[in-house]
């Protein structure tokens, strides 16, 4: 049972990290704008709550003794793919700190790079928070207020890893992978996913691609109908 | 791999190419954009490589030769990318589009996880093109399996999520975002080198010699500086003063007199700093003549001679370095030499081996025997003897000068120039050859007993 805990902890960390690269992406190009940082602050938090929750779980199962050996194992596989999610996300953190201010949003003389993206990404955004749709309530000059909360985060994750580093004894390098190479060719659909959250998001795809399919069938029926009746009009006529 | 050397020297010039870049994209003097058609997909800012070129050259105001090799300079580090051929990283001066890219991907110096993150991109790939890598690819995939085995979980699960989440962007942008990435990764990341098997053997032993190494745990280390600087903090000039004042700011230039290499009568800190250790008693000259005088007394003068000559052969004029030490040789180490060391049979054959073909290190070994040697049995006799205490006590404690203040503001200061280092040098190796024909060791004096005694003992006829 808390093997499943952990692993959906971890799905779902491992998530949100993948959605604040593809934001972290978008800074200073066309496509960024204030919603695109209010998306940046939303998502590293939510990171950020994942983490203290995977850490808190790993680290007590981690120092219970009375973890079989096998189990003991498994655990210390989720650590090492938690410490090194962990890694990815204080680095794309310290970029997202750095094009911040790079790129401020509202100085005319500074413009954005013409990158070639030209939409949004609150559908990465909603991905991230699970939900179906971002709300925007940000100010005008988030910005620049944000980043001295982005960098106070980055330290606070940075003791965070240090302090892991000293209480956790494990040693990444004794880590056996479970996947093999080429394991990512076998299945692409979503595995392990137990977040409602991202499940109803595909499920809501799948519908309205579904929805949009019959409608056009039911189009095209009616078109030939309507044709097969106007021929039979004239001939009779 | 090939672009470290990149981020440590060029941070100037890397500033210089960011601010190019903006300034192209000005809306009314920028550069003039394009849309790219991909099938049935319109993908904005798309520029000609004549357009870059004409922009750079009216925007800097520089020859067309110059502005190309700013424009392949560009191109090379990964600021702007070719959209129709993206492994010729350089500009085209026809109507080959180019794009921008993204800031992310700019170069910079600090990118600790590389591997993780191309493991991601080219699992990421393998997803999409379902297995189809090219075969340098492949090569990088597998050598970064074994590389960082213990986090391919993790690889797959980001490269997963990473492809799932490009799902959310719009059709357009997605296209846009694979064209970036791969640009970058094709600035980064070169085909394997194949590393030639001497090359990989010689990697194997050093890595293996590298391992056997001591090590010295951070704590011990870090005590041992905290001792260090403890033990000088008295000593140093900016931390506590100076006595009896700082030039820099007296412009009393009394504190260098005092201090002078080979002074009449040292100060009291200097003389208490050759008892801190027994290297600060080696660097100090006036330190090394003390300690001679103490050497001499107990017969093993030679020592510190043959050290000082090694100084000398290494730190000396090396178009004479085969004179020296050939005089080095019979002065000090040839059989019946007038000052004889004492040096081991293994060290004494390895040195006359190397004297063969001298270079400035050959004595190398043998001095460092004669180093240790004096450091662990003459020193601690030095620092109790009478002649080391003699110049405690004769040290000078220098009073404190206060800062003149001028009456008249505008006085000419006077300044007196410090001696040419030319005549200095002079005076040095002449006190030196006066020693030099004055000295008598041990050795000598026995020899010369030995002989008077071989001849009293001959018969007489």
């Amino acid at each position: 049972m808390v093997k499943e805990e952990c692993k959906a902890l971890l799905d779902a960390l491992s998530r949100v990290t993948a959605c604040y690269r593809h934001m972290v992406l978008t800074i200073g190009g066309t496509s960024d704008s204030q919603n695109l940082r209010e998306e940046l602050k939303k998502t590293r938090q939510k990171a950020q709550e994942l983490a203290v929750a995977n850490r808190n779980k790993l680290t007590a199962v981690l120092k219970d003794k009375a973890v079989s050996k096998e189990d003991k194992a498994e655990f210390e596989r989720l650590w090492v793919i938690f410490s090194t999610c962990m890694e990815i996300l204080e680095i794309d953190m310290r970029r997202a700190l750095e094009l911040g201010q790079e790129f401020p949003l509202n100085v005319p003389r500074k413009h954005l790079i013409q990158t070639g993206m030209s939409g949004g990404t609150s559908g990465v955004a909603a991905r991230a928070m699970s939900v179906q749709n971002m709300k925007y309530e940000a100010e005008h000059n988030i910005d620049v207020v944000d980043l001295k909360d982005l960098e106070n985060e980055i330290n606070q994750v940075g003791e965070m890893m240090y302090e892991m580093e000293m209480k956790v004894n494990v040693p990444q390098w004794t880590v056996e992978a479970k996947q093999d190479p080429g394991a990512e060719l076998k299945s692409t659909i979503s595995v392990g996913a137990s977040s409602i959250g991202m499940i109803s998001v595909e499920e809501n795809k799948s519908f309205c691609d579904i929805s949009k399919v019959l409608a056009g069938i039911i189009f095209s029926a009616v078109l030939i109908v309507a044709i097969v009746l106007a021929v039979c009009v004239v001939k009779l006529s | 791999g090939s672009f470290a050397h990149w981020g440590q020297s060029a941070r100037g010039s890397s500033m210089f190419i960011e601010a190019l870049i903006m300034e192209m994209q000005n809306p009314e003097t920028g550069i003039k954009m394009h849309t790219q058609r991909v099938m049935i997909t319109n993908i904005p800012h798309a520029m000609t490589g004549s357009d870059i070129l004409q922009w750079i050259i009216q925007h800097l105001k520089i020859a067309e030769e110059e502005a190309l090799n700013l424009g392949n300079l560009i191109v090379k580090y990964g600021y702007i990318y070719p959209l129709q051929e993206p492994k010729n990283l350089t500009l085209k001066t026809d109507s080959s589009l180019y794009r921008f890219q993204t800031p992310y991907f700019w170069p910079t110096q600090q990118w600790a996880e590389d591997d993780t993150d191309y493991a991601i991109y080219l699992a990421k790939k393998n997803i999409k093109r379902k297995g189809i890598l090219e075969e340098y690819e492949k090569e990088h995939y597998n050598l970064l399996n074994k590389k960082i085995n213990y986090k391919w979980d993790f690889v797959i699960m980001q490269a997963k999520e990473q492809y799932r989440t490009g799902k959310e962007r719009k059709k357009a942008d997605r296209y846009a975002l694979d064209c970036q990435e791969k640009a970058y990764w094709l600035v980064h990341r070169t085909p394997v080198s194949r590393t030639p098997l001497y090359t990989a053997v010689k990697s194997i032993i050093y890595y293996q010699q590298v391992l056997m190494k001591s090590t010295v745990k951070s704590s011990v280390s870090l005590g041992g500086l905290v001792k260090y600087s403890e033990q000088f903090l008295s000593n140093d000039p900016i931390m506590s003063g100076c006595l009896p004042s700082n030039p820099w700011i007296t412009d009393d230039t009394e504190f260098w007199e005092l201090n002078a290499k080979l002074v009449e009568i040292p100060t009291r800190m200097r003389v208490e700093r050759w008892a801190f250790n027994f290297n600060e008693l080696m660097r100090d000259p006036k330190g090394r003549q003390n300690f001679q005088l103490f050497l001499k007394k107990e017969f093993s003068g030679e020592n510190l001679g043959f050290w000082e000559a090694c100084e000398d052969l290494k730190y000396g004029d090396q178009s004479k370095v085969k004179e020296k030490a050939e005089e080095i040789y019979k002065l000090f180490l040839a059989p019946g030499a007038r000052r004889w060391i004492n040096i081991d049979g293994t060290t004494m054959g390895v040195t006359v081996r190397g004297l063969k073909h001298p270079h400035r290190y050959v004595l190398d070994a043998a001095q460092t025997h004669i180093y240790m040697l004096m450091k662990k049995d003459s020193y601690g006799r030095y620092l109790k003897s009478p002649i080391y205490k003699e110049m405690l006590a004769k040290a000078i404690l220098p009073q404190e000068t206060v800062k003149k203040s001028s009456s008249f503001p505008f006085a000419r200061r006077q300044l007196r120039s410090s001696p040419s280092p030319v005549i200095l040098r002079q005076q040095e190796e002449e006190a030196k050859a006066k020693e030099a024909a004055t000295n008598v060791d041990i050795t000598q004096v026995m020899s010369k007993l030995d002989r008077r005694s071989q001849l009293k003992q001959e018969p007489p006829k």
